[in-house]
């Protein structure tokens, strides 16, 4: 299994474009928080997990990089595809990984159990890539929504969720109370990625 | 490079074709060789899986094969990975590590890869490509052994006679 190229597809056409672009996307995510980016690219796919976030860790991921993956995605496809054009190493603890992809429907791991980064060095914390059913920016009646503040917002942003679990938002507070440290996250569906800073403030609808 | 096939036995029984045999084999085919055998076959543009690629790797060795690993040098490396042309999403892909920064040489060392894990291919493969490199490799041992051979120097060193004519001239 570990060596069976059979079910490797091709990643991007051009690996410096290719690459360029997506990174170009995944910042636009960062800075423009809750925003729906779309996400161009050109890569043939594995067939698991979702496409935004498969290309968002194609063009992030090197040789020194750790990666841990969620039940579903661990003896796929994708992480054959990820290790053959990435060289990443595949990790066994969460805890232990620079990156963390989730694949829809899978438990997401505590936010807190993931590397947080030191006061000093910040920015060796954990980037959490969440695959999620479905994202959408504005208040929709049907689902779950947010009220999203913070750097990067004018006043305030609304973003739609479907496929995170109930308690995120509270585990979302925890770990933006723990700025400087704390991990930043992307939600990635087919072709969209949004991204959530860890400066990023979750303001859930109070249940009437 | 050692090989298994570099110190083969002539007597021993032919062991069935590995992977890493050929690959190894195609790794160091002579590029004409590998233009002709193939040349059926390279006319279409492959399926990329990785573009072949130039790098350097890091050359290990032990000293007499067992002892502690040791660095020996960073040798120049072009490697790529494959699909034949038109092949299915779930076909072999074939590879190539070949030392050097000829991408030509990567390509068709990987589609002859490619082609050899298709049992129905390998007969006509293993005797217009492999075995032409097979000789082709012999040939050059042979050519280098006699190179060296000319320059071999015999050490003589005097034996030493036998203790008695020393004990003579003591008794002197």
């Amino acid at each position: 299994m570990a060596h069976d190229l059979s079910s490797v597809v091709a990643g991007f056409s051009h690996e410096a474009f290719g690459s360029q672009a997506v990174f170009r996307s995944a910042l636009q995510a960062l800075s423009h928080p809750g925003r729906c980016i779309p996400v161009a690219h050109d890569a043939e796919l594995p067939r698991h997990g979702n496409a935004a976030a498969a290309v968002l860790l194609l063009a992030m991921l090197d040789a020194d990089c750790g990666l841990w993956l969620s039940p579903s995605l661990r003896d796929s496809d994708a992480a054959m595809w990820l290790r053959f054009h990435t060289g990443c190493q595949l990790v066994e603890q969460a805890a232990q990984a620079q990156f963390v992809w989730v694949g829809a429907g899978d438990p997401l791991p505590a936010l807190k159990s993931l590397r947080q980064g030191s006061d000093e060095c910040p920015d060796q914390s954990a980037t959490c890539v969440v695959d999620v059913h479905s994202l959408s920016a504005g208040a929709d009646a049907e689902t779950q929504h947010w009220t999203l503040s913070g750097p990067g917002i004018r006043e305030q942003a609304l973003l739609s969720v479907t496929g995170l679990p109930g308690d995120f938002a509270a585990q979302w507070a925890l770990n933006h109370a723990g700025f400087p440290r704390g991990v930043d996250l992307f939600l990635a569906t087919r072709d969209v990625l949004v991204g959530l800073p860890r400066t990023t403030r979750i303001h859930t609808p109070v249940e009437a | 490079m050692f090989h298994a096939f570099d110190s083969s036995a002539p007597n021993r029984p032919k062991p069935p074709l590995t992977r890493p045999d050929w690959m190894a084999l195609l790794a160091r085919a002579p590029m004409p060789v590998l233009e002709a055998a193939l040349a059926p076959h390279s006319a279409a543009a492959p399926r990329w899986l990785r573009a072949p690629e130039t790098g350097l790797m890091m050359v290990q060795g032990r000293a007499g094969g067992t002892g502690e690993r040791f660095n020996l040098g960073e040798v120049t490396v072009t490697r790529c990975a494959l699909r034949l042309p038109g092949a299915s999403q779930q076909a072999p892909v074939g590879v190539a590590y070949v030392m050097g920064r000829s991408q030509r040489h990567a390509q068709l060392a990987a589609l002859a890869d490619a082609l050899l894990q298709d049992p129905s291919q390998q007969p006509v493969l293993e005797a217009q490509l492999l075995q032409p490199v097979r000789e082709h490799l012999a040939h050059e041992q042979v050519q280098r052994q006699q190179r060296v051979q000319s320059t071999k120097v015999e050490f003589f060193t005097v034996a030493r006679e036998s203790g008695g004519a020393d004990d003579e001239e003591e008794g002197a």
